[in-house]
């Protein structure tokens, strides 16, 4: 104990821990207690935080796109309004291509309430339809394939 | 051939009321229209006479479908594999 004690204040100076903190010229880097493992681990540690880092940078660039980049290239005034007519005339042409699909049938009314208040449809106008609908179908039924000449022909090879 | 359908057609348009007569099959083709219903209606009045029979309980019962307004109707009516829409104007 009382070497200990002895030892400690005659060798303040000359403790081998504290000589070489003294000299270090980063000693920002390493902690006051620092012993000879943690010195050299890290900068070993350091440079796994760098190449960390910089895949993270990499992964982060590949996902950003660079405006101000893009700008450098400049797009002069009559190629963004022949690009604006350009894309105005394909959105026409969508637009009039999805009014034809939605085809309607004939337009009926615009006044609901008169039709509803007016009188039921005739029975004969529903009885027509049948009747119409029973003949169209008897007249496709007579609809018959009428061979008269054969489809596949034998060409005569001498 | 479809001569005899073709006749039935014109002859339906000869009723002083009806201004447009459509045939079509199950799938919605054209079989044969006049008037004011063309091709393109073959689609809507199949699926419209489909939905109705749909919507009865009895497979062997045929509703007519009617689309109603003030200035004409027009009746759909399924008969077998076909379909018929007629349009009639209000006399």
């Amino acid at each position: 104990m009382g070497c200990c004690y002895s030892s400690e204040s005659e060798n303040t100076e000359q403790d081998p821990e504290r000589k070489r903190l003294i000299p270090n010229p980063n000693p920002v880097s390493k902690p006051p207690n620092g012993t000879d493992w943690i010195t050299t681990s890290v900068p070993s540690a350091r440079t796994d935080e760098q190449a960390l880092l910089t895949s993270i940078l990499h992964k982060t660039a590949q996902n950003i796109i660079d405006v101000s980049a893009a700008d450098s290239v400049m797009m002069e005034q009559h190629e963004y309004m022949d690009k604006a007519r350009q894309y105005s005339t394909k959105l026409a042409m969508s637009n009039s291509l999805s009014q034809k699909k939605a085809l309607t049938l004939p337009s009926l009314t615009s006044q609901p309430h008169q039709v509803l208040a007016s009188d039921l449809v005739p029975y004969s106008d529903v009885q027509q339809v049948s009747k119409i609908a029973a003949y169209a179908y008897s007249a496709i039924s007579q609809i018959k394939v009428d061979a008269k000449e054969e489809l596949v022909v034998q060409f005569a090879i001498p | 051939m479809e001569s005899t359908l073709e006749q039935h057609l014109d002859d339906t348009m000869k009723n002083p009321a009806v201004v447009g007569v459509l045939c079509t099959d199950q799938q919605g083709h054209n079989l044969g229209c006049r008037g004011s219903l063309s091709d393109e209606h073959g689609g809507v009045v199949s699926v419209l006479a489909k939905q109705a029979a749909a919507l009865t309980r009895d497979p062997t019962d045929n509703p007519t479908v009617c689309l109603e307004s003030e200035s004409g109707n027009i009746l759909i009516r399924s008969h077998g594999t076909i379909t018929v829409a007629v349009h009639k104007i209000a006399s």
